[in-house]
């Protein structure tokens, strides 16, 4: 009996540390060039020397949030499309991807631009 | 009394079912750890922070990405190449899998996609970018 209870023990303490994965969820385009109704998604672009591009301007990337909030409101069904450089570091795309998700929007697609 | 009653109760009735029932019971302990053992990178990954990080509860496939672009799988280190390979093995195994991208802050975003791109190619739907969650 004790056995057996400690047995359940082990088994609920090893199952409880298995998998402590937290992550984000992005899709990638289907084809390798941008979709052609990119135009209708909200572009961010992250070049290798972590300059982030909303609009036609470098934005901070702490501020990406706001942006993504004032053009998805001004069209409520775009998604976003992230365009980064091939070199670009992957802590700045998630920085960039967690303010887009801050900003209500699930819709995130990756794709890289460079050689 | 307490004796001759305690005496009673343990006459024989033929095989003794409690440790069988233990042998049983490691056995499928044991068998559900080996299917769905989380098969670590291997790697030493400095992961990305992020406020709005969903918890996988079925993420097993683990992919890690290096500063320099090396990817890490089941400790050891895989070419871009052989990687569909190696997760179309891992997958037949498990159909449900998830894959979960463990990258490094510095990573090339570059790499990052091929790898994405070959788990797709894999037949993997359910790809996620790891990230911790903010302190």
């Amino acid at each position: 009996m004790l056995d057996f209870v400690l047995n359940l023990l082990i088994f609920f303490i090893i199952i409880a540390v298995f998998v402590k994965e937290s992550g984000l969820t992005v899709q990638r385009p289907t084809g390798e060039p941008p979709p052609p109704n990119a135009d209708k998604s909200i572009a961010i672009q992250i070049l290798a020397s972590g300059e982030v591009w909303v609009d036609g301007r470098v934005i901070d990337p702490d501020a990406v949030r706001a942006n993504v909030e004032r053009l998805h409101a001004v069209n409520t069904k775009a998604g976003v499309l992230i365009i980064a450089d091939n070199l670009a570091p992957t802590g700045l795309l998630v920085e960039v991807v967690d303010q887009v998700h801050l900003a209500n929007v699930y819709n995130v697609t990756f794709a890289t631009a460079g050689e | 009394m307490a004796i001759r009653g305690h005496a009673h109760d343990s006459g024989d009735h033929g095989i003794d079912l409690a440790p069988m029932l233990d042998f049983v019971l490691n056995l499928l302990i044991f068998f559900i750890i080996t299917t769905s053992f989380v098969k670590q990178t291997g790697a030493v990954i400095d992961r990305p922070f992020a406020a709005t990080a969903e918890h996988k509860e079925s993420g097993n496939l683990l992919i890690g990405v290096k500063p320099d672009g090396q990817i890490w799988m089941d400790r050891k280190q895989v070419d871009l190449r052989e990687l569909r390979p190696t997760i179309e093995k891992l997958h037949i195994e498990r159909p449900d899998d998830t894959v979960v991208i463990i990258a490094d802050k510095l990573a090339p975003a570059g790499q990052v996609a091929k790898v994405m791109d070959e788990a797709r190619k894999a037949g993997i739907k359910d790809i996620v970018i790891s990230a911790q969650l903010n302190p």
